[in-house]
């Protein structure tokens, strides 16, 4: 008896040991093996939405908190202080909003580079050419305006061009030139355009207009006049986009307005819970970010603001800004690139050729700008003249866009503006994390 | 692998064969002793009991009704003797059969029966440490978990409540924190069922977490066992390495008559502190002076300044969060035994409301114990307990929208009602009374801890149990925000409803073989193998939905827009296990241990992890030459090498490389890259030393324990740093090392015993020296995004990061801080490490006293040399740079006219020259941003933690109540506190939801003081 046990014990234990491999054999049932990640049309266009999904993880709130908070209309009002040292530029190196940007865009760019490396190779009856090129156009514009905003934020950064599968291959890139990574920009926007298809409704995935768009906005930065105000006619000549008005109407459910050159869609299943920022607590808010006392007059004054004064509401002093105003619903769209962004870049770029007034100049481009919001045309004549004007209808245009500090830094005025008194200043710091685990990484001067 | 395993077991049963042939060998029979050996207190059978007679090799073992038999080839009259563990040893010359014998239960710490791994030793014969306490140390207290009542029983074992909430969560840690995103919480069994210590509460964003130990009532606990070195914890391998708490529940007794027991309590709490914020005119005084200071240096005028700052008023907030909260608690239960069995029935009930509104907290419990012998040879068993626990929750109270600091921060001249009596809400900040009266956070927990068991004797020596467990978790939490409160204002009420299920199952079959033999039993052999499947499964559901009807509509049905979600992951584990000890003429023992363990969330390379253990005994007490000193009653020296693992707290699925789903845009289901492939994953491995003395004085009456440790564990599960160009942040490596070493104490002394008064002292300390031995570079984090926390190697976990503030400048008033690396600049270089959360010794210390009928006990915790930081004050001494949030009075002492000494600077929110040292930006704002040192205090405190008098009614009354026991007691708990901290309570981790981040007090409920009246009743 004692001995029929044992053996049977033993051969029970022996059982269990050999089929050991495969019950400890466990898989998730809501995720992927990365190598079976990007293998036929279904999984290429999953890869696809996900990178749009990365892009909204930057965009939503990050990238536009970075773009104002740090400049003049938006001013501290809540109890991060990582929100504190943005609105007092002084970013530490360890400041968690950068850290997160700066993180969250490569994670766009990673995803985007999964696309770039291995949809070419799928062989699908069901992924057509014509698809898979808009797929990868898709994601040749998104690693595009990835790399052009680690590029206006943070400089020349390291160009990561292929997918990480593992840590081995992360070895020995440096960071590259500001002109290298615009470089890179251009070059991803070229290859975006051959690839991206038109149509006459599309707002909300990159386009061939898109990509002229951000091409615009690129040569802008880049001091390319002539180049931006090209492509900003291109864009600006398509009939699908006209501006709105009023003013609200861009930033009003339903969205994607003729307005919008390139906006991200939110739904009630995919929400935007940035309004939450800016309201006050008495509206379900935490009322962290509130427009600057400076902003609040400028709107408020007809021959400035115009009907841009719908951009805020309440009474002092609890003035909020309502851009993002889907309280209920939290639906409001990521602005990126919308068309009044596109005269304003070819009124720049006129000036800046000395286009300055009567018909197809600067001063015309700014006009339409200002008529569009019940403002009379401009009284300035000289260049100097029509290049503040255009910088000041740009910070009323776009208060609460990511588009003040960047204006500011690329023109070299945050110092008269805002009393930035040491350049190094103008980029944010690499994150100290990055620093320390990143051996091929060196931090911005000054910090 | 698999062939060396199943030789070893071949020839672990060839020993046993061996051993069993051996004892069959009879020798001619001349006489038959045949008896019972039974407890002498109880008359209950002792099954297993040996009985030898003296000058024989080989001795008989009781059966499972305490009978025996025994054919010898000596002659009436001889002298027998009979062991027993945890009785006294007897000699009895027998001269007839039958005969009956009765064993005296041998009371003294040394001979005290110890649970451990898969086994019952006596404790002369533990090599290893372990920690011992029984029902009566933890009785009749107002907390729901046994394991916050370790607090300072145990050396060794550090317990702190992260907040006053009744059921809330506490940090236990055994020897100190191995590991860094791994868990450092112990394993947890009750009567051999592997207790899942997830969080009973996900939803709802609590910062200091539920405790998921609270489920288990303590009133069922008969005892508890903490293994700590590695000798102990070894047998549990991959499970054990964070130590190891073996409960076990109360069960009846075979042939003892039913008996009921009573118990009830009912206990009133208040605040021992109450939050202090400056009065109206106080704060519109400092708001002011901040903007004139500003304005003074800037040039820029003043804005905003209130005018008559004197006569603002003042609303009190703060005292509305507070009330008297009632506890109250009752417990019966009945226990028996017929011949053949034994039951334990006992139901509970317990209601604790918090002291500050509105959480509260309700347990039922119900247990089932029952143990059956169908055969001489087999028993079964089964231990049941069920629980239904609901609480009521605040969310987070650190949150803008959390009860505290929305009563707290808000600046105290503002109203708190509109003019038009709506609620009122000032930046980012909810209503306090909007909260209390409307927030609406239900969790209801289902618990089911079951254990079966079958139990064969082979021989008295031989016996094989196969035990099937689970331990269920269901929570079911339901939320609703109405429009009354900021959370439900935007979306027309919003609700969210789910259903958490965790499930754990385990299954063991272990050999066990007991045996002393050879001349004068010289010769003992305890020795086992077994082996563990275990697999612990979660699942959980999960919808929400915004835009309701009516505020009395509050499911996620009712809602406008809905949505869902879910979850599942499993994780499995195959161990194998053998274990033997040795004794030699009952001095020297030594003892081994192994287990293999493979756990499904490693990677394919590195699935399996061995983990030996070996110890050696000296009972050097029982040499000639110690007993000679006539000192020594007892000394034993212990000594232990091992290795044991850890696993818990990583995902299930933390060794692959995974895309995850989710990832979705207009309305299409997308995938984006989620976790890189490690197939190296493997286990975190703690080598621990053990080093320790036990010994008994003084006749008896002073018994000290002392014993040194030194704990590395290595290959961490750490989330290694990765560029950030990867598109990852963090890599999953067995990387990096940390070191506890440290020193325990415990004494136990009996002062005073004659003429029925009785007094006796128990002490212990703990002293626990913790470092990071190796880490790739520096992680910080805590606070929100402040990164308060740091991780560096060299230098203990918990530790804080920040500006260290050296004097406020008597001349300019601005802040002085240390420029570590000495550029005159202050900048993120110049962030140290000025302390951490751990104390450096810790400890009980307890006094019971008995006389006749009264008794009385007083209990003190103590640790010291802990540091906190007072979030309260981060926020709440911000010299003006918060336009929304108030002042506590601790900013009244800022500097005002030069030559003055404060530590707290000029009220100013200059910003500009944020790197200068000594500027006005860094005083509140700056690079500083108020990370300064100042913020941060000593929490060390010695605490009363209970005093409690009673008094057992005489047995001439009981008598006539016919009643067999009756006692009534009076219980104070956090009677007195000695500390400087002057936050309300030095014991709070409101930042324990992540292990690496302990010791901050940020809006946080404070411990309560407790008194209750108690009357347990013994039928």
């Amino acid at each position: 008896m004692k001995r029929i046990y044992i053996y049977s014990l033993v051969l029970a234990l022996a059982t269990t040991t050999v089929s050991c491999k495969k019950y400890l054999d466990e898989k998730p049932n809501n995720a992927i093996a990365t190598e079976d990640a990007i293998i036929d049309a279904g999984t290429a266009r999953a890869a696809i939405i996900g990178t749009y999904d990365r892009l909204q993880g930057y965009y939503a709130s990050q990238y536009p908190t970075l773009g104002t908070i740090t400049a003049d209309n938006v001013i501290f009002n809540g109890t991060l202080s990582e929100y504190l040292q943005l609105d007092q530029n002084a970013i530490p190196t360890d400041n968690v909003i950068t850290m997160g940007t700066y993180t969250a865009i490569y994670r766009t760019i990673n995803s985007a580079n999964s696309v770039i490396a291995y949809v070419p190779a799928i062989n699908d009856p069901l992924l057509t050419v014509t698809e898979k090129n808009k797929i990868l156009g898709e994601a040749y514009f998104i690693r595009a305006l990835s790399y052009f905003d680690l590029a206006r934020g943070w400089g020349g950064v390291q160009l990561q061009l292929k997918p990480t599968a593992d840590l081995n291959g992360l070895k020995g890139i440096k960071r590259s030139t500001l002109d290298q990574t615009y470089d890179q920009v251009l070059a991803d926007l070229v290859q975006a355009e051959n690839l991206l298809p038109e149509d006459a409704t599309t707002r909300n995935r990159a386009q061939k207009s898109t990509a002229r768009a951000l091409r615009a906005r690129l040569h802008l930065y880049r001091k390319q006049w002539a180049d931006a105000e090209t492509y900003a006619t291109q864009v600006i000549s398509n009939t699908k986009y006209a501006l709105v008005k009023p003013y609200k109407t861009f930033f009003t459910a339903p969205f994607l307005s003729t307005e919008s050159v390139f906006e991200l869609t939110y739904s009630v299943n995919d929400r935007n819970g940035f309004w939450g920022t800016w309201y006050p607590s008495s509206a379900g808010g935490s009322f962290t970010l509130k427009p600057s006392d400076a902003i609040v007059a400028k709107l408020n004054n007809p021959q400035i603001g115009g009907t841009r004064s719908t951009l805020i509401a309440g009474t002092a002093p609890n003035i909020y800004g309502v851009l993002y105003n889907t309280t209920a619903s939290s639906i409001d769209p990521s602005y990126v690139i919308r068309i009044a962004e596109l005269y304003l870049i070819r009124a720049e770029a006129r000036a800046q050729q000395n286009k300055l007034t009567g018909a197809n100049s600067a001063a015309s481009d700014l006009n339409i700008i200002r008529d569009r919001a019940g403002v009379l045309p401009t009284t300035a004549t000289s260049q100097a003249d029509l290049l503040q004007a255009i910088e000041d209808e740009n910070n009323v245009e776009f208060a609460f866009e990511a588009h003040r500090w960047f204006d500011l830094t690329r023109t070299g005025r945050a110092g008269t503006v805002l009393g930035i008194t040491n350049p190094n200043r103008y980029l944010f710091p690499i994150p100290l994390s990055d620093i320390l685990s990143d051996p091929d990484v060196v931090q911005n001067p000054g910090y | 692998m698999k062939q060396l395993y199943k030789k070893g077991v071949w020839l672990f049963l060839c020993v046993f064969f061996t051993q069993l042939s051996f004892a069959q060998t009879e020798p001619s029979i001349k006489s038959r002793l045949t008896g019972r050996v039974l407890d002498a207190a109880n008359k209950q059978p002792l099954p297993g009991a040996v009985v030898r007679i003296n000058g024989v090799t080989n001795g008989v073992s009781a059966d499972n009704e305490g009978k025996f038999t025994i054919l010898t080839g000596q002659t009436f009259p001889f002298t027998i003797t009979v062991t027993y563990i945890g009785y006294v040893t007897q000699e009895v010359v027998v001269n007839g059969s039958p005969i009956e014998i009765t064993l005296k239960e041998n009371i003294g710490q040394l001979n005290d029966v110890v649970i451990t791994g898969y086994s019952t030793q006596e404790r002369k014969y533990i090599a290893g440490s372990i920690t011992s306490i029984s029902s009566e140390t933890i009785k009749d207290q107002p907390v729901a978990g046994f394991n916050q009542l370790l607090q300072g029983k145990a050396a060794g074992v550090q317990v702190l409540s992260n907040s006053g909430v009744p059921g809330g969560g506490i940090t236990f840690r055994v020897r100190g924190s191995n590991s860094i995103n791994a868990s450092n919480d112990p394993l947890y069994i009750v009567d051999g069922v592997f207790l899942s210590n997830n969080d009973p509460v996900s939803s709802f964003g609590q910062q200091a977490g539920s405790n998921p130990i609270a489920d288990l009532n303590v009133n069922d606990i008969e005892s508890i066992q903490i293994l700590k070195d590695a000798n102990a914890t070894a047998i549990y391998g991959s499970l054990g390495s964070n130590g190891v708490v073996i409960v076990t529940t109360k069960r009846g007794k075979r042939n003892t008559k039913g008996k009921i027991n009573f118990n009830t309590y009912q206990g009133w709490s208040t605040a021992i502190k109450k939050f202090q914020v400056t009065d109206g005119p106080q704060t519109a005084l400092l708001t002011n002076e901040s903007k004139n200071n500003t304005a003074a240096e800037t040039g820029v005028p003043a804005t905003g300044l209130i005018a008559n700052p004197e006569s603002q008023p003042t609303y009190n907030r703060t005292d509305d969060l507070f009330r008297n909260a009632r506890s109250q608690n009752y417990d019966l239960s009945t226990q028996g035994g017929s011949e053949t069995s034994d039951y334990y029935i006992a139901l509970g009930y317990l209601n604790q409301q918090s002291i500050v509104k509105p959480s509260d907290y309700t347990r039922y419990t119900a247990r089932f114990n029952y143990d059956n012998n169908i055969t001489k040879n087999l028993k079964v068993g089964t231990s049941v307990s069920i629980s239904r626990s609901l609480r009521n929750l605040s969310g987070s109270d650190n949150n803008p929208q959390g009860v505290i600091n929305s009563a707290l921060f808000v600046r105290s001249y503002l109203p708190v009602f509109n003019a038009d009596g709506t609620y009122a809400r000032y930046g980012s900040f909810d209503n306090h009374l909007a909260l209390i009266a409307n927030l609406n956070n239900k969790s209801v927990g289902w618990r089911t801890v079951a254990n079966f068991f079958g139990e064969y004797s082979f021989s008295p020596y031989l016996k094989l149990r196969s035990s099937w467990s689970v331990d269920t978790e269901n929570e079911n939490a339901n939320s609703y925000s109405n429009t009354l409160i900021s959370a439900g204002i935007a979306s027309n009420g919003s609700a969210s409803s789910s259903i958490s299920q965790n499930y754990v199952y385990t299954n063991e079959q272990v050999l066990t073989f007991i045996k002393s033999f050879g001349k004068d039993n010289k010769h003992n052999i305890n020795a086992l193998i077994g082996n563990t499947l275990n697999t612990v499964n979660s699942n959980s559901t999960g919808s929400s939905g915004t835009g309701f009807a009516t505020n009395n509509l509050t499911s996620v049905s009712s809602a406008a827009t809905r949505s869902g979600s879910s979850s599942q992951s499993t994780a499995k584990l195959v161990s194998f296990f053998a274990k033997g000890s040795y004794a030699f003429d009952d001095k020297y023992i030594i003892d081994g241990s192994i287990r293999a363990d493979a756990s499904s969330r490693f990677g394919k390379n590195k699935q399996w992890g061995y983990f030996p253990s070996g110890g050696i005994a000296w009972r050097a007490g029982q040499e000639d030459f110690i007993k000679n000193l006539n000192f020594f009653d007892e000394l034993k020296f212990r000594g232990s090498i091992g290795l044991s693992g850890n696993q818990a707290g990583i995902g299930s699925y933390a060794a692959l490389g995974l895309w995850s789903s989710g990832a979705n845009y207009l309305e299409q289901a997308g995938t984006s890259p989620s976790q890189l492939a490690n197939p190296d994953l493997g286990w975190e491995t703690t080598r621990q030393i053990d080093l320790g003395t036990e010994f008994t004085i003084l006749n008896k009456r002073l018994t000290i324990s002392l014993d040194y440790y030194n704990k590395y564990t290595y290959d961490l599960l750490l989330n290694v740093p990765v560029p950030y160009r990867s598109g990852f942040t963090s890599y999953l490596q067995n990387y990096g090392a940390m070191r506890n070493k440290g020193f325990e104490a415990a004494i136990h002394s009996t002062n005073i015993n004659s003429g029925g008064f009785k007094w006796t002292t128990d002490f212990n300390i703990s002293i626990n020296r913790n470092k990071i031995e190796i880490l790739p570079s520096d992680i910080v984090q805590g606070a929100s995004g402040r990164n308060i926390s740091i991780l560096r190697q060299g230098y203990p976990v918990n530790s804080f990061y920040l500006y260290k503030q050296l004097y406020v400048d008597p001349q300019t008033g601005n802040a002085v801080y240390d420029d570590v690396n000495k550029d005159g600049k202050i900048t993120s270089a110049d962030r140290q490490i000025v302390g951490d959360a751990q104390p450096r010794f810790a400890g009980g210390f307890t006094n019971s006293v008995n006389y006749k009928n009264f008794d009385l006990n007083l209990f003190f915790y103590f640790q010291q040399g802990n540091k906190i930081m007072n979030m309260n004050d981060f926020f709440m001494v911000h010299g003006g740079t918060q336009a929304n949030i108030g002042f506590v009075p601790r900013q009244l002492e800022r500097w005002t006219t030069p030559g003055q000494i404060t530590d707290i600077p000029r009220l100013t929110t200059v910003s500009s020259n944020p790197d200068q040292n000594g500027g006005s930006a860094n005083n509140y704002g700056g690079n500083v941003a108020s990370l300064s040192s100042r913020y941060l205090q000593d929490a060390s405190f010695i605490r009363l933690k209970t005093a409690t008098p009673g008094f057992t009614l005489p047995s001439s009354l009981t008598q006539k109540l016919s009643v067999s026991r009756a006692r009534i007691y009076v219980q104070g708990t956090n009677l007195l506190t000695f500390t400087h901290y002057d936050g309300l309570d030095p014991e709070v981790s409101s930042q324990s939801a992540n292990q690496n981040t302990a010791g901050y007090d940020w809006a946080t409920v404070p411990q309560p003081r407790t008194i209750q009246v108690g009357i347990n009743v013994s039928l």
